[in-house]
Parts: C-alpha cells; sequence; structure tokens
C-alpha cells in the first residue's frame, strides 16, 4: 500500500511536470501548425539558463524567470528564422517536422558542446518532507504541484477570456478565417511561440528540479512523454493534454513500482502507439 | 590503408541503407523515422543466426537462438527480418494517419525499442551487445585481418550496393514506382483513382525494411559486434540526411548522399578527431550533431531538391501514325436506368448536417448537373459518393450493389471516379505522368510486375501512352505532355485532372467544378467532349457554377441547399422554380 501510494507521489509530481511542457506543445501545435519535435531541446535550454542564474548566486526560484526568458526568446527567435520562412514557402507538415528534427539536434547538441556534455544540478535544498495522509512528498515537490497548478488555471482563463485567448483558439482553428476576421494572425502566432516557449523553458528547469541532475541529452526520453500526453488528449487541444499529462504520469511512476523501473516508459509508448492507430484525434479529440 | 578499406565498407553498408531510405522516402513519400531500427534488426537476426548456442560462449553473453548458421543464410535472414519487422507498422504508416503523425510514432518506436533491447538482457545482451560474431567464409572469430579479405569484403560490398541500387530503379522505373511517386505528391488523389494506398505503403515499408536489414548484416559481419549504442534513433536522423542532401527520389543522389554523410562525416572524423586530448571530450561528436541539423535546415532551404534532383522522365509520344486505342465496349444493360443511387444520405461534421438527407438518382448516360449556393453541401456529397468520406447515415447503390461502406479505392476500380475541387494534380510528375499513373490493370503496376521487368509491362505501357497521347491532342495540350503538372497554370492543370480521371475509363465521373478558373472557350470544349463522352455511354456528375454551362449541356440539373435536394429538373424549369431562384439569391 505504501508502495502504491509513494509511487502515486512521484506521478504526481511527474504529471506536474509534464502537463506544463505537454500544454506548451499542444498550444504552440494547434496555433503555430508546427510540430515542434525541438521543444525537448529548447527546455534543456531554458533548465541551464536557469543554472547559470543559479550559480551566480540566485535562488533557483528566480532563476526560473530567467529560464522562461530563455525559452520564450529562443523559441521566437526559431520561428523567425526557420519555421515562418518555411512555412510561407508553403513547406508540407512533414518538412516541417523533419526541420524540427535539425534544429532539435542543433539547439541540443549546440548546449552540449557549451556546457561539455556534463552533468549539472541547482544549488537548492528539497525543503522538509510532509506526510499527506500517506503521501510522502517533499516541499520542493509541493511547489512543483503548485507552480503546475497555477499553471494550468492560468493558461485555462487566458484562453476563455482573454482576447488574445480567444484569437489563439481562432487561429488555431482556422487561421485564413481568423485573418478575415481581423484578427493578425501573424502576430498572434509570433506571441504563441513566445508564450509557449515560456511554458517550455519552465517546464525545464522544473524537470531538472525533480530528476536532480541533469545533461544536455536529458530530455531526449521526456520529450516521448510530452508526445504521449499531447496525442492521448488529443494534438492542439490543450484540456486534453492536461488530462493526458495525469494519466501519463501516473501510468508511468506507478507501473514503475510494480514493473521493472527499467520499462516504465513502455506504458507512455504502447498509450501512445495505441491512440494514434485507434483515435488519433485523442480522447477529447472529435471522432473521425 | 586499412583505414579505406574500413571506409569502403562502411560506404557500402551507409549507400545500400540510405537507397533504401530513398524508395520509402524519396519515391513513395513514406517518412519512416523509425528506419535504423530495420537496419538493428537485420544485424541482430544476421548475429544470433552466425553466433554458435550461447553456451558453447561460457554464457559471458545471452542472446536467443543461437544456430551457428554459415554465410549467406545470415545475410538472407536478416533482409527477410528487416522485411517482416515493418508489417505491424503499416497499421501506422497505411490508415488515413497524417504522415507526421505517423513520423512521431515511428520515430516515438525507434527511442522505445532501443530502450527495450538495451534494459532486457535475455534478448541480445542488453546494453553491452552481442559481439565476436563471426565473419562470413572464414574460420576465425574475427574478421581476419588479411589483406585480401579484406579486400574481398569490401568488393562484395560494392557488388551489393549495385545489387540494392539496381533492385531499386528497377522498381522506381516502372508503373509501380509511378504510383508510389503519384501517392507521394497526393495520397488521397491516388486513392480517389483507385490505388490501394495500405498495400503501396506495406510494400514500400517492406521494402525498404529489407534492404535496411541487409545493411545491418553486412555491418555487423564486418565489425562483429553490436549493441543499442550504434542504433540510437539519431543514426535515422544521419540517414534522412544523406538522402535530403543527395536527392531525394533520385537513387544516386542517395548513394552520393551516403558517401557525403555518414561516410565523409561520422565515419571519417572518427578516425581523425578523438585523440586530440587538448580539446574537451565531447566537443568534436556533439559539434558534429549541430553540422548534422544545419545541414538539415540549411539544405533544406536553399536546395530542397538535392544535390542530384529527382530527374524528369521523359515519354514520347507516339507517331500520329499509330492507331488510337479503340474505345471501351460498354455494358449496354439498362441503359437510361439509374447507375447510381442515393437513399436518405447524410453527413455530419461535429454538430454541422453539412449533408441532411439526400436522395437522387443519376440516369444511366447522362450529364447531370449539381448546383447551389456556397456551403449547400455539393462538394461533401461528391465526397461521399466517391468514398473520400464516409456517411454518416443512408444508402448508396451504384451498378445495382450497395457501396455505402467501401473504400474510395475500390469504388474507383468498379468505375466510380471524382475529380477534385482543389488543385489536385500530381505536382513531381509531368503531364504524361499524371495521365498515365491513373491506367488502371497495367501489368507493370504491381511489385512483382515491376520486378519483372519492361519487357513485361512494355505493351500495356505503351496502350496507355497511346491512349493518353489521344486525349492530350483532343484537349490540346500535347505540346505540354513533358511538363511538370505542377508548372502549369491553373485551367491547364484542371484538364490534366479531368484528362488523368477520364483515363481510369469510368462508367460514372464525378466532376468537382471541373471549368473554374477555365478559359470561358476552353469551358465550352470541355462541355463538349463530356457530352461527347456521355454519347458513347459514359455517365456524368457535375458540380458547376457556371450556369452557361448547365443550360447548354447539362440535363438533369439538381439543386441543392442546405445539405438538401431543394429541386430537379432542366435548366428552363428550374428557372421558373421560385424556391429555386431564392436559395441562390439568399446563398
Amino acid at each position: 500500500m505504501s508502495l502504491l501510494l509513494a509511487s502515486v507521489g512521484f506521478g504526481l509530481v511527474t504529471s506536474a511536470v509534464l502537463a506544463i511542457a505537454a500544454v506548451g506543445f499542444t498550444l504552440q501545435f494547434a496555433v503555430t501548425d508546427v510540430l515542434n519535435l525541438a521543444f525537448a531541446a529548447v527546455m534543456t535550454a531554458g533548465a541551464f539558463a536557469a543554472y547559470l542564474v543559479n550559480e551566480a548566486g540566485a535562488s533557483i526560484w528566480v532563476a526560473i524567470v530567467a529560464a522562461m526568458a530563455a525559452g520564450a526568446v529562443l523559441s521566437a527567435v526559431l520561428n523567425y528564422v526557420v519555421y515562418t520562412p518555411f512555412q510561407r514557402r508553403g513547406a508540407a507538415p512533414i518538412t516541417l517536422v523533419i526541420i524540427s528534427l535539425g534544429t532539435a539536434l542543433i539547439v541540443e547538441f549546440g548546449i552540449a558542446a557549451l556546457a561539455g556534455g556534463i552533468n549539472v544540478s541547482y544549488l537548492m535544498s528539497q525543503g522538509k518532507t510532509h506526510d499527506l495522509g500517506g503521501l510522502i512528498l517533499t516541499t520542493v515537490q509541493l511547489i512543483i504541484i503548485a507552480i503546475s497548478l497555477v499553471v494550468m488555471v492560468g493558461v485555462y482563463a487566458m484562453l476563455r477570456y482573454t482576447k488574445l485567448g480567444k484569437a489563439m483558439r481562432a487561429t488555431a482553428a482556422n487561421r485564413m478565417l481568423a485573418r478575415s476576421c481581423g484578427i493578425r494572425a501573424g502576430r498572434v502566432i509570433a506571441i504563441t511561440w513566445g508564450l509557449t516557449g515560456a511554458l517550455c523553458g519552465l517546464a525545464g528547469t522544473v524537470f531538472a528540479i525533480d530528476v536532480g541532475s541533469f545533461n544536455a541529452s536529458s530530455t531526449d526520453i521526456f520529450l516521448i512523454l510530452i508526445l504521449a500526453a499531447v496525442f492521448l488528449g488529443g494534438p492542439g487541444n490543450a484540456y486534453g493534454a492536461m488530462l493526458g499529462a495525469l494519466v501519463i504520469g501516473l501510468g508511468t511512476e506507478v507501473s514503475a513500482a510494480y514493473i521493472d523501473a527499467d520499462y516504465k516508459y513502455v506504458v507512455a509508448f504502447v498509450i501512445l502507439l495505441a491512440m494514434l492507430a485507434v483515435r488519433p484525434t485523442g480522447l477529447l479529440g472529435a471522432a473521425t | 590503408m586499412y583505414y579505406l578499406i574500413i571506409l569502403l565498407v562502411y560506404a557500402a553498408v551507409d549507400a545500400i541503407a540510405c537507397l533504401g531510405l530513398s524508395q520509402q522516402f524519396g519515391v513513395a513519400g513514406v517518412t519512416n523515422f523509425g528506419f535504423i531500427i530495420f537496419q538493428a534488426a537485420g544485424a541482430y537476426v544476421a548475429a544470433v543466426l552466425a553466433l554458435p548456442k550461447d553456451t558453447a560462449d561460457g554464457g559471458f553473453q545471452t542472446y536467443i537462438g543461437g544456430y551457428g548458421l554459415h554465410f549467406p543464410l545470415p545475410w538472407i535472414g536478416a533482409a527477410v527480418a528487416g522485411g517482416v519487422l515493418a508489417l505491424p507498422f503499416t497499421f501506422l504508416v497505411g490508415r488515413r494517419l497524417r504522415g507526421d503523425f505517423a513520423a512521431v510514432g515511428l520515430l516515438v518506436t525507434a527511442v522505445l525499442l532501443n530502450l527495450l533491447v538495451m534494459n532486457y538482457r535475455p534478448l541480445f545482451n542488453g546494453d553491452a551487445g552481442v559481439a565476436l560474431v563471426p565473419a562470413p567464409l572464414s574460420s576465425g572469430m574475427f574478421v581476419s585481418t588479411s589483406n585480401n579479405y579484406q579486400y574481398g569484403f569490401a568488393i562484395a560490398g560494392m557488388i551489393l550496393v549495385a545489387v540494392a541500387y539496381w533492385f531499386v530503379r528497377r522498381i522506381t522505373e516502372s508503373p509501380y514506382g509511378r504510383t508510389l511517386r503519384a501517392m507521394r505528391d497526393n495520397d488521397k488523389v491516388a486513392d480517389s483513382l483507385g490505388k490501394n494506398l495500405l498495400a503501396l505503403r506495406t510494400g514500400a515499408m517492406v521494402t525498404g525494411g529489407a534492404i535496411a536489414g541487409l545493411s545491418g548484416a553486412i555491418l555487423v559481419s564486418f565489425i562483429g559486434v553490436w549493441s543499442p549504442a550504434a542504433w540510437s534513433y539519431a543514426e535515422t536522423i544521419v540517414l534522412f540526411t544523406a538522402v535530403i542532401i543527395g536527392g531525394a527520389g533520385n537513387h544516386l543522389g542517395a548513394i552520393l548522399g551516403a558517401v557525403l554523410v555518414p561516410v565523409g562525416f561520422e565515419e571519417v572524423t572518427r578516425f581523425i578527431s578523438n585523440n586530440d586530448p587538448s580539446l574537451p571530450p565531447n566537443l568534436l561528436p556533439s559539434l558534429q550533431w549541430v553540422a548534422i541539423g544545419l545541414l538539415i535546415v540549411v539544405f533544406l532551404w536553399v536546395r530542397p531538391q538535392g544535390v542530384l534532383p529527382e530527374r524528369r522522365r521523359v515519354i514520347k509520344l507516339p507517331d500520329r501514325a499509330s492507331t488510337p486505342a479503340p474505345a471501351r465496349v460498354r455494358d449496354e444493360d439498362g441503359a437510361g436506368g439509374a447507375i447510381l443511387s442515393v437513399a436518405d444520405v447524410t453527413k455530419d461534421f461535429g454538430g454541422v448536417h453539412a449533408v441532411a438527407g439526400v436522395s437522387l438518382s443519376v440516369g444511366r448516360g447522362s450529364l447531370t448537373g449539381l448546383i447551389g449556393p456556397n456551403g449547400a453541401g455539393k462538394s461533401t456529397l461528391l465526397s461521399l459518393l466517391a468514398g473520400t468520406e464516409k456517411v454518416s447515415s443512408g444508402r448508396i447503390t451504384y451498378l445495382g450493389s450497395d457501396i455505402t461502406g467501401r473504400p474510395a479505392f475500390r469504388r474507383a476500380r468498379i468505375g466510380l471516379v471524382r475529380t477534385f475541387q482543389l488543385a489536385s494534380e500530381f505536382k513531381r510528375l509531368t503531364v504524361m505522368e499524371n495521365l498515365l499513373s491513373a491506367v488502371p490493370a497495367n501489368r507493370g503496376d504491381s511489385f512483382l510486375g515491376a520486378l519483372a521487368g519492361r519487357r513485361y509491362w512494355r505493351r500495356d505501357e505503351a496502350a496507355a501512352t497511346a491512349r493518353a497521347a489521344d486525349l492530350l491532342e483532343r484537349f490540346g495540350l500535347a505540346a505540354k505532355a513533358n511538363d511538370y503538372a505542377g508548372e502549369l497554370s491553373g485551367g491547364q492543370r484542371r484538364l490534366v485532372e479531368i484528362m488523368r480521371a477520364l483515363m481510369t475509363e469510368p462508367d460514372l465521373l464525378l466532376l468537382d467544378e471541373p471549368m473554374a478558373g477555365v478559359h470561358p472557350e476552353l469551358a465550352r470544349r470541355i462541355g463538349q467532349a463530356l457530352r461527347e463522352l456521355c454519347r458513347q455511354g459514359m455517365t456524368i456528375l457535375m458540380v458547376e457554377h457556371e450556369l452557361a454551362i448547365m443550360d447548354e449541356f447539362c440535363d438533369p440539373v439538381i439543386v441543392m441547399a442546405d445539405g438538401r435536394v431543394l429541386a430537379e429538373g432542366t435548366m428552363a424549369e428550374l428557372r421558373g422554380r421560385t424556391e429555386v431562384v431564392e436559395a441562390y439569391l439568399v446563398g
């Protein structure tokens, strides 16, 4: 029983990290039409930006802001330099995926070249351990969950109530139509890259906090969890990504308690392939 | 000297793998981001087929099987394994899944399979991998270091590159290869012309998988070891980079790409770089990957067609002296009866009823018009009839049989063919190839037919070419026969599409705004040609906005509005009915 509870605790933290990343990824895809496989590499860039600020003496919770800024700037630059020019030329979606893979290599191994490929970790304390009716979580883990909840509520409020959120939804649904309704789709897309990039940088840092020590390639496998969560909920569906993150996060960690921990990703993998095969629009997506 | 031989062997392995990928990605348009899995499978299978039973090794490594088979059985087994392994993945690429989603699925599969094999020792010795794989025709455990053996191995590798090249070229330059390229350019249209996408993509996956498996076997036989580190998902990206740079769709380009990227980049630097102690240990490998990434992005921007672009297939038009192909003799039973009837068909998109209970029938030999305001559901109805979209409810009967559940390509094969409202030519096929791609029952339009060679399908091809030349002449496009369809003007592309549909010799042709954007004079010529075809026994259902065309050519005309049939009759009758006029004015 305690094994189950402990794994549920781990699962909740993983879900929290995953939810931030998956929501960022799925919003990015919905609005910009780029299935951005460089997302995990940008996460790493954010995590390293936070590391530099943290090394300079700032608290990691302050450094997170730097990570978000780095993620936002890097994503906006990638959009401006790479993705938008290709889209203007009418590149096929599959070409953009290939390009995003190339971009992922550039970013990931660019960081590796700069950082020397070593593992680093933040200077921080894990805080006290709390027993919440059997769930054992540290203060840091509770903060991660809290950050994630704040982000989820924030994304919901933005999409639901703000002008920007409505413009994003309109652009996602039909870019041409949005444009002819007076929405400046190009600007909405640029802002979306910035916003989702900030989420990406945030996700990278909380991921790094969660795993303890990281290097330029640490997020490779995490990308698969993101993809699984995104496809489970339906690509482009923000609420679906939240649900997907919860299922995948709990699924991988709880299964790790019962089967060999080396195979915990297999659960995510099976879910992802099953979704692609049976219902590529996701649990919350429309039926085909 | 020794390095040179090693490089030659690596070049052969990479070239063969790139040929497989070129066939799969460049020709058939299947983006298999898990390509490396198939090379890995070939290598592992070749290893365990060649290795003795594991107990014989004193148990320092564990693996399944261990059959101690002699060359060439392990290599053959590897190719078979690569091909068979492709089968379970066809559910990803064969269904109507978006190509980029399928690619992501395959990429994820590659990462996870690597992880699984790394952690599960009993299969292939986990992350340590299998070692001491016996070399072909060699008595010792290792590849003999004798120069002659090494040379022999390198030469054998080169010969296999030539064989692989011959193989993929024979497929690509056949009618079957043309069908694959048509699918690559526009799969939905290929489907509507009667091409079985699932079978075609399965063929591409299996062929590419088998070739990749063979390349893995050669590699493992040479280096004697194979472990998960050798086939990380990133190796697939290297091969893709090679094919993109060399020229996707050009097999010589694939070989060139293999020499430039994996060999020139990875293998060569492997010998030079890692010995310099003044540099950080990970710097050069990291920069290599950065460079691969840059190559992909920069090349796709600067020269997306690659160093050696896919070449244009020029097909000579037959002399006008040749006899025109005889028109197909049609079954005249039930002439004048209904060829197609639709009963209470609906289609919902989310909450929108695009087609809300349509019943109609199309008389055999008629040129029926379908008009209605924008959003009336005309194009959706056409898609339902052709099978491009599935009905939500209702029944479609064609030639007396219920076809409601049949997929588009099966409907096309029984003579029910459509065209599309948006430009849908196969862009990177010439006009002539566009027409030829639609011909059903060409003997060369199958995997085995393609392998049988030109002599096997030459006669069918000549007949089809003559028929295509005839059509081109009739529609005044003979001069453009060998131009890429993607480079034509809008009106010319509409013509190509109509001619391509006619090449299938349909019984019922569904045309979606065939005259949109076409010069009025040409539109009238098309109308006359269509009427002539109907006189010869074809039936046509045509969506069109130009009422003058309807007036002149179509009888009867069906009016749709808000997803329903509003009226049916001659244009003269319809003009007298107020609800029809209103629907147009209001819509």
